[in-house]
């Protein structure tokens, strides 16, 4: 409780000294001068106000977040189109016949699944086609 | 015809808004009246809040020459000195921006001999260097804590007042003040 009284008496003379030395007269008169000789600066116009330039700010950092996050997220073709048919030029008729199988496995297509005795009867030419075809 | 008497130098003491008025009528005295009621206060608040007393003549004008070109936006929200402190707030957090930091004193003592300003020379300077002290330790406080505690313990102005100035809550200018004291008592310990 001492010590709350303390600080209290402390700060109240805190800047005191240094208030009690400004020559108030002198500064009244300096102050009036200035309001009538110095042009007073130009209103910013609204948009340049701080409140707008805050909103503003926040507006772009969440757009931009907006975009890095749907970048990281979902990074669709980012470099553009890759074909697998592309990577596909060297293999052999049956190795692409495996490739078509593992797609068949893996994407599961149901009524559109590949016959395994119709890829037999295809080329590589061929083969090369219903991949690309695959790819749409 | 008789010219009208400027307010400032009527016999009653005009009160702020008065005065205020009349300057924005283009009464210079009201002006210069105003500028010797509340430039001390002002001085006293920006002291406290760390200004350098070289530039407190300095600061303490350009906060009134603020405050006078910005007064159409006051709305009797507080007390015109009020309002002016805070003007003064701003106008040292911008120098604080421009001005390398002043030298911070040391808080490796305490409160004692803080009350004591009259007495013996020992006594006084020991109050001056615990008062160096507390101005320190308010100098690092954030600034709505250093604030808050400069409005209420060396101004002696209610929470409304501050929390109407400081546009913020009557709760939340207390906590301030509570945190601003605790850190001071543990700085100064």
């Amino acid at each position: 409780m001492n010590e709350d009284a303390n600080l209290q008496n402390a700060a109240r003379q805190l800047g005191a000294a240094a208030a009690d030395r400004l020559d108030v007269e002198r500064l009244a008169a300096v102050v009036v001068e200035r309001l009538r000789n110095e042009p007073a600066p130009a209103a910013r116009p609204a948009w340049l106000q701080p409140a707008w330039l805050r909103i503003a700010a926040t507006l772009l950092v969440l757009v931009g977040g907006g975009l890095v996050v749907r970048q990281v997220v979902s990074p669709t073709a980012p470099h553009g189109a890759h074909f697998v048919t592309d990577d596909l030029t060297d293999l052999t008729a049956d190795q692409l016949r495996d490739v078509l199988n593992t797609l068949d496995e893996t994407l599961n297509l149901g009524s559109t699944t590949l016959p395994e005795a119709d890829l037999d009867d295809l080329d590589a030419q061929q083969l090369k086609a219903v991949l690309r075809s695959l790819e749409g | 015809m008789a010219q009208p008497q400027p307010i400032a130098a009527t016999l009653s003491p005009a009160p702020d808004a008065a005065l205020i008025a009349a300057w924005q009528q283009g009464d210079e005295q009201a002006a210069a009246e105003l500028v010797r009621r509340h430039a001390r206060a002002l001085a006293r608040f920006l002291s406290g809040a760390g200004a350098p007393e070289a530039d407190l003549d300095d600061l303490v004008q350009e906060a009134l020459i603020r405050a006078f070109r910005a007064v159409d936006r006051f709305r009797g929200q507080c007390q015109f000195r009020t309002w002016l402190l805070t003007i003064g707030g701003n106008v040292l957090k911008d120098h604080g921006r421009r001005a390398a930091r002043h030298k911070i004193v040391s808080l490796d003592e305490g409160l004692e001999g803080l009350a004591a300003r009259d007495g013996d020379p020992h006594e006084r300077a020991e109050a001056g260097e615990a008062e160096a002290r507390l101005a320190a330790g308010v100098g690092v406080l954030p600034r709505l804590q250093r604030e808050v505690f400069l409005l209420r313990a060396q101004q002696g102005l209610e929470y409304g007042e501050i929390a109407a100035a400081l546009d913020t809550t009557e709760g939340a200018a207390r906590v301030h003040y509570h945190h601003a004291v605790r850190r001071l008592k543990e700085m100064l310990q």
